[in-house]
């Protein structure tokens, strides 16, 4: 009985160690996971680069006079400016502002007024300054008197000042305001007059041993308005030189505007003619070689080129008027074209000024306080034009953040994947250089140098972008080159621009032109 | 207490970590149960088959202990096994997926329904009538994931550049005490038998049917990545925290420790006849788990993640780099998918439905020593459709305390199923060993199903 008892538990023992063998917990201790690799594919960033931020970027970061200015179509024209010149009035009531010291060696004394050469002063309008009188009593008797300038008056009331001074005594006036005296003049003179009477009665003259006993001094005059003769007068207006920086960089290419323009605008509230006179206007090439702007029908000939300014005419009440005068160069009447061809790195330009040139011994004209005359030239492209390798460098700051400090040691390859999406007609060949801290050289993006990163949009009869072209680069990459390039801390981007058909059509650049440049990317690594 | 997934350097990828979590999960479910019981419920003298039809009680006897028995029945479908899963190299257990991906569907499935009966007891009493009580834990679970699930997390996402990939998975999965007491009655050669369940939920993760939507889409431009979820689950004392605060996600397991009794109560009913037309046929059937629901109310939380989110890299501002006021930054905002599923969570209690199971059978008797018998099973789970066995089996009893026997049986997945059986009845004591697939019962970790069934018990 025992034996047929011990022989079921046996096989029923070993059948449960069996069953229960094949699921013991032993299984997961420690359980890890087995090595494998996997693939990860994400995106990296995305950028979008409006063509007129990039021009901005590239065009404005060295010379304040740049300014890209986006018209009502979106097309973009790129200023280079030069310095405004100006000539303010102030130049000329400089005349009157110094201390003006006017001996009286006789009861009336017709002073000439002391204008710039070649000026009649006929009216004059005083906003400021002053006059003082000095009497030095050289008689026995006291004197009493008053000084008078017929030609200054206020409301009508012409200038006098009283006084009376004791014998061997000097009187002095201190300074008298002469702000909102109108003065008149009809041969650019001022009579001073002054009169002294003994206690009797008697008017007299004083003697003036000394020279100066009796003296009339003005000092800080302005004026408001003067107005009177202007004959020939000469003088330097300006001299300056516009940099052509997008013709600077080191790189090469070839860079053709459709149409270029030199701008000349003046700006002339003086009242009376002034003739420009160019002095000088030429471009300087690419090996410092003076390019002359030559132009025909634009400006008069004597010995120099010269333009008659625009200016508010008194005969005509235009008093307080700005008149301006634009010279157009552009290829239509100048040779700017083809000194744009070859790319010229500045403009250098002098103009003098000449009023009354004509000598019209007639002319009476005017100034006021506010009168200036201002020029200023500039160099004004529309972004509209050909290109052909055009060269650009940049540096980018780079972050690689985690990616700097990845543990590549399982990673097993990389692969960017970049893409652009291009809205403008430009196609760009690229390559991107990372330099560590210290500015030396990484590594590059492409091995066996740039590649054609961005194509040129297809373009319509004006040359206008029409569509989006997109280009997709894949960049493989060892771990290794990934781990070296991770560490650096900024690219510098070389590249180079050319227009659509190979740099052989003239397109428009629009100011809503974009790219995209976006880029994903896929590592392999060991898990 | 989940395995943590190999910690990669690349935040960005640890969405695939927390799914990669979950979905190691599900396989880890495979060793707390490694149950079709036709076998079984063709031996109604074991007295472990009534579980399968609570009106059979072994004949002439009158008092009977049940000793711990367990049964299990889980299946992956396709032919993943375990050994596809978990290698073993240098002495130590890896899970490697790389030769499970091979093997699987496009939509996966796992189930498993695990029995442990740790005692019950019987009566016989005057008038025909027997009593039986017992308690037993059960785990019934399902997971349905779809291959792009593991594969992704296995492989990376580049290989689904351009395409849209499901990674949700559903889960029904309960783990609960039953109490039972059960009462049969003879009448003539007819039984009928009814047993009540008294259900004490432990744990259960259920996901919302009306919410399963949970995909990625890796963009063939720059490989941006759309995560779009409209994806809930309950949970009650199991996962408790579903954190994306941080860097990455920590999901928080409740511990599995079994209560005896807790406020996660339910009912289910047990009706079962048997009907001896003669010496030689018994008929019978029985319906299991009727109207069985369990109402999660401890820990029971709701998690949801709704929203589409869309990670496209770093915006870079052109101007900005290009006259270098700004940098090429790769490091902004790489943190972004940390927090794109955002589960809520929300204190709410549920229910869920006990599968409905039933058993057909007849046996035959072929003079002392043979019996043939067939035998039918059926289960329905809520929201899937029923699943049907059918087998015939053959006993033999060469001794008065041994049998053996064989079935052939078919099942949803595989039309080769051969179990067999081994009774021992020595004096009071009763083991037995059953499986319906007697290939699978010894090559657990190479097969893609394992069932089987043994238990102890003494009947007097």
């Amino acid at each position: 009985m025992h034996k047929r008892i011990s022989f079921p538990l046996a096989l029923a023992i070993t059948l449960g160690i069996a069953l229960w063998s094949a699921c013991k917990k032993s299984d997961f201790q420690d359980v890890e996971l087995g090595d494998h690799t996997a693939e990860f594919a994400f995106p990296l960033f995305t950028s979008d680069l409006l063509l007129k931020d990039l021009l901005f970027s590239t065009l404005n970061d060295t010379l304040s006079g740049d300014t890209v200015f986006v018209n009502a179509d979106n097309t973009m024209t790129l200023f280079y400016s030069g310095d405004v010149a100006e000539k303010p009035a102030s130049d000329i009531f400089k005349f009157l502002e110094n201390p003006l010291p006017i001996p009286l060696y006789d009861s009336v004394i017709i002073n000439p007024i002391s204008a710039p050469g070649g000026v009649t002063i006929r009216v004059a309008d005083i906003l400021s300054g002053n006059i003082g009188f000095v009497l030095n009593n050289t008689t026995p008797d006291t004197l009493s008197g008053y000084f008078e300038v017929p030609q200054m008056s206020l409301q009508g009331v012409s200038f006098k000042v009283s006084f009376v001074v004791p014998p061997n005594v000097t009187w002095n006036s201190g300074p008298l305001s002469l702000a909102g005296y109108h003065l008149e003049s009809s041969n650019n003179t001022l009579t001073f007059k002054y009169f002294a009477y003994r206690p009797d009665g008697v008017r007299v003259r004083i003697p003036m041993p000394g020279g100066f006993d009796v003296l009339a001094i003005t000092f800080g005059l302005k004026f408001t308005y003067v107005e009177g003769y202007w004959g020939f007068q000469w003088y330097q207006l300006t001299r300056d030189t516009i940099e052509i920086d997008i013709n600077q960089t080191e790189l090469k290419g070839d860079l053709k505007v459709k149409n270029p323009k030199v701008v000349m605008r003046i700006s002339n509230s003086w009242g009376f003619p002034t003739r420009g006179q160019i002095k000088y206007l030429s471009f300087i090439g690419q090996q410092g070689e003076e390019i002359p702007l030559i132009s025909t029908g634009v400006f008069e000939h004597d010995s120099f080129d010269y333009k008659d300014f625009a200016y508010p005419s008194w005969a005509l009440n235009e008093v307080g008027q700005t008149k301006y005068t634009d010279i157009t160069l552009d290829s239509s009447n100048s040779n700017i074209a083809d000194i744009f061809n070859s790319q010229p790195t500045r403009l250098i330009y002098e103009v003098d000024g000449i009023s009354n040139a004509q000598l019209d011994p007639n002319l009476i004209g005017f100034i006021t306080d506010k009168s200036t005359i201002k020029l200023q030239l500039r160099v004004e492209l529309l972004l509209e034009g050909s290109i052909k390798n055009f060269g650009a460098e940049q540096v980018l700051n780079l972050d690689f953040g985690e990616f700097g400090s990845l543990d590549s040691a399982d990673v097993e390859e990389v692969e960017f994947k970049l893409v652009t999406e291009n809205g403008t007609p430009i196609s760009s060949d690229v390559q991107i250089y990372f330099r560590d801290a210290s500015g030396q050289y990484i590594d590059s993006l492409f091995l066996g140098g740039p590649k054609e990163l961005i194509r040129a949009a297809p373009i319509d009869a004006n040359g206008v972008a029409s569509g989006i072209t997109r280009t997709e680069e894949f960049i493989p990459m060892s771990a290794a080159r990934f781990d070296n390039i991770s560490k650096a801390k900024d690219a510098f981007l070389k590249t180079s621009f050319t227009t659509a058909n190979g740099g052989e059509t003239f397109v428009k650049l629009l100011a809503t032109d974009k790219i995209v440049v976006k880029m994903g990317m896929k590592v392999k690594k060991r898990l | 207490m989940l395995f943590q997934y190999k910690s990669l350097n690349f935040n960005r990828f640890r969405v695939f970590q927390l799914t990669g979590s979950l979905l190691l999960a599900v396989f880890f479910s495979l060793q707390l149960s490694a149950q079709q019981e036709l076998m079984l419920h063709s031996l109604p003298d074991v007295w472990h088959s009534t579980a399968t039809n609570p009106a059979f009680f072994p004949e002439d006897k009158h008092f009977a202990i049940g000793l711990p028995g367990i049964g299990l029945d889980a299946a992956h479908s396709g032919e993943v096994s375990y050994k596809d899963i978990f290698v073993k190299s240098d002495g130590r257990t890896q899970i490697d997926f790389t030769n499970a991906l091979a093997k699987l569907d496009p939509v996966n499935t796992v189930f498993f329904e695990q029995r442990i009966e740790t005692a019950s007891v019987g009566f016989r009493l005057p008038g025909k009538i027997w009593l039986q009580a017992g308690h037993a834990n059960r785990l019934s679970g399902a997971i349905t994931y779809p291959k792009t699930l593991p594969s992704m997390i296995w492989d990376g996402n580049a290989q689904y550049i351009g395409q849209t990939v499901d990674i949700a998975l559903q889960t029904d999965i309960s783990n609960w005490n039953e109490w039972s007491v059960g009462l049969a009655k003879g009448f003539g050669n007819f039984n009928i038998g009814a047993r009540a369940k008294y259900l004490s939920g432990i744990t259960s993760l259920l996901t919302d049917a009306n919410r399963q939507k949970a995909t990625i889409t890796t963009s063939d431009d720059i490989y941006q990545l759309s995560l779009s979820t409209d994806y809930a689950f309950y949970s009650s004392s199991l996962i408790s925290a579903f954190d994306t605060a941080g860097l990455g996600f920590d999901l928080t397991i409740g511990e599995l420790h079994g209560k005896a009794f807790s406020k996660n109560t339910g009912f289910a009913f047990d009706l079962g006849v048997q009907y001896k037309v003669n010496e030689q046929i018994t008929l019978d059937l029985a319906v299991l788990d009727l109207g069985g629901k369990i109402t999660w109310k401890e820990q029971s939380n709701y998690f949801a993640s709704q929203g589409d989110y869309q990670y496209d890299g770093v915006t870079l501002p052109g101007a900005d780099i290009i006259n270098g006021s700004d940098s090429l930054d790769f490091a902004t905002k790489l943190d972004t998918l940390n927090d794109i599923f955002k589960f809520k969570k929300t204190a709410q209690e549920f229910e869920t439905t006990l599968p409905l199971r039933g058993y057909l059978g007849g046996n035959y008797a072929f003079g002392s020593r043979w019996i043939f018998g067939l035998g039918a099973y059926f289960q329905k789970r809520a929201e899937e459709k029923a699943t049907v066995a059918v087998g015939a089996s053959a006993r033999w009893k060469p001794l008065k305390w041994f049998s053996l026997g064989a079935m052939y049986s078919v099942n949803e997945r595989s039309a080769a199923n051969l179990g067999f059986h081994l009774v021992f009845k020595p004096g009071p004591v009763q083991l037995y060993f059953a499986s319906d697939n007697v290939l699978n019962a010894f090559t657990v970790k190479s097969s893609p199903a394992v069932n089987f069934r043994t238990g102890l018990s003494l009947i007097f």
